[in-house]
């Protein structure tokens, strides 16, 4: 019942993808989540630290002018986001606690043609990849169902944008990758986050490469994430930092 | 129900329910609170994420097995029938509640739990997450007991709202996810510390709570810092490892479950 709601959503990410006869990409989730969810365009920032990051994506000319409007004025849903670690969500940018909250920003936004913003961080616990925004250019909220078929969407572009860094997905030699199994992460366990922060230690890296590193083992070894992940929290499983994944285990 | 002991308990509760407060070391305060107040031997808080997965967000142990007995709730169990329902779910007898959950009661049982209380967590129509109580005897929670555990609950609630507006569902849930992302940095510094200084998890998570508490930090900020390389926190010390007095915001764990 849980896993059918991500496979829908990878379905219309995919489904982007192969109307532009293209590899999925982050881009793909922008596209699909603004016809999902009932919003008029969407952008998305790429950033692996605490920093602004770069735009990465826009589905339109008024997503970027609200992109670029947030990186000038410093201020803004995206920024909020990112700041806080979770969503922002703000059905009305003509109501007084929304220009309050952004004196420089909710105006101008206004004024490019947006009415609504909704600022999602793309981040797995303290891996961040960035935010992903989404605006309409009617006011309202979004209701229970969008919200959370958006915060799946944001959960894809996350694993998307991380997958992006491995050079090994990135490779077309190396066939799909992790990226394009949507199942890894349909049922969360606190034994991933567990071995990922272990995996920082073991390895020496930070967390968004300990959790690329962790996907990638358990892809190339063909087993389940949170078989993985189990075994390294039990202390059955040691990763090594060796270059090449389907090497490590030697416990 | 020890009535000095409640009073207090929604006092501090309420105190700390102000502006810049740490909504994640709150929510691990009440579910120690509602342990002792209501005679169970653990409990858990677990939140509802997009996809209707139930999360633990607090529990008055890190153990394992504890953390674990809430996982299992995402394909049944007491807490998944109260979240759907919006109703508390008790089971007096979890011996003989195999039928009605066959993976989750032998597990409980194992665990060494024999009875079992979930009161949901809900604002107007949103149901966003349940409140776990388990206790080692059998036999059900006396309705002064499920009556304050309630109240915890709907106290748990509110405080995801906190110096925010309550009118906005959208608040609600943007400190859900808020909440349930701070959840996930906290188990990834545990793992970071647990491997770095060979703890267990358990021993972990004490030492980040002690550590963020000592300076004044939010646990979640703390856990991120750590993991970013700008907090460095150093092993336990003899000292330490003593049993605090009571006090505001100290807990007395009577007994470690396995």
């Amino acid at each position: 019942m849980t896993a059918s709601r991500p496979g829908r959503i990878w379905g219309l990410v995919a489904g982007q993808a192969a109307s532009r006869g293209g590899r999925v990409s982050a881009a793909d989730v922008c596209a699909a989540a603004v016809a999902a969810v009932g919003v008029t365009g969407a952008w998305l920032n790429a950033a692996s630290g605490a920093e602004a990051g770069h735009l990465m994506w826009v589905t339109d000319q008024v997503s970027e002018q609200l992109a670029e409007l947030q990186l000038t004025l410093g201020e803004g849903p995206g920024p909020d986001a990112a700041a806080t670690a979770g969503p922002v969500l703000a059905s009305d940018l003509s109501e007084l606690e929304t220009t309050s909250r952004w004196p420089a920003f909710a105006p101008a936004a206004r004024e490019a043609g947006a009415a609504a913003i909704f600022a999602f961080p793309l981040r797995i616990g303290a891996i961040r990849a960035g935010v992903m925004g989404l605006y309409r250019d009617r006011s309202g909220p979004l209701s229970a169902f969008h919200l959370g078929d958006a915060l799946i969407f944001a959960d894809t572009a996350t694993l998307l944008l991380l997958d992006s860094h491995d050079p090994a997905a990135a490779d077309p030699a190396a066939g799909p990758g992790p990226g394009c199994q949507p199942a890894a992460l349909t049922l969360h366990r606190a034994e991933i986050d567990q071995a990922t922060g272990m995996l920082t230690e073991q390895l020496g890296t930070g967390i968004a490469d300990a959790f690329v590193r962790l996907r990638a083992y358990a892809y190339a070894n063909d087993l389940r994430l949170t078989d993985v992940a189990r075994d390294i929290v039990a202390r059955r499983l040691r990763l090594s930092p060796d270059l090449d994944p389907s090497r490590d285990g030697e416990a | 129900m020890d009535r000095q002991l409640l009073s207090e308990t929604f006092v501090e509760l309420t105190d700390t329910m102000v502006a810049g407060f740490d909504v994640i070391d709150f929510l691990h305060v009440l579910t120690d609170r509602s342990v002792q107040l209501l005679g169970a031997s653990a409990a858990g808080l677990l939140l509802a994420d997009p996809r209707g997965e139930l999360r633990v967000v607090a529990a008055s142990s890190e153990a394992a097995r504890l953390l674990e007995l809430f996982q299992i709730q995402n394909d049944q169990g007491p807490c998944l029938d109260c979240f759907r329902a919006g109703q508390p779910v008790s089971a007096a007898d979890l011996g003989a509640a195999a039928q009605r959950w066959p993976r989750f009661a032998p597990a409980a049982q194992q665990a060494g739990f024999a009875a079992m209380q979930a009161l949901p967590m809900r604002l107007r129509e949103q149901v966003i997450g349940a409140l776990n109580l388990f206790r080692a005897d059998p036999g059900p929670f006396a309705p002064a007991d499920i009556q304050v555990g309630q109240a915890l609950a709907d106290v748990a609630t509110i405080s995801l709202l906190h110096e925010r507006s309550m009118r906005r569902s959208d608040t609600l849930n943007e400190q859900l996810q808020t909440a349930l992302n701070s959840r996930v940095i906290i188990e990834q510094a545990k793992g970071k510390l647990a491997e770095r200084l060979g703890l267990d998890m358990d021993l972990a998570f004490g030492l980040l709570r002690d550590y963020a508490r000592a300076r004044n930090r939010r646990l979640s900020d703390l856990a991120q810092a750590f993991i970013d390389g700008s907090e460095t926190i150093a092993g336990p010390t003899a000292s330490r490892q003593q049993q605090l007095p009571l006090g505001a915001g100290q807990v007395h764990r009577q007994s470690r479950s396995g």
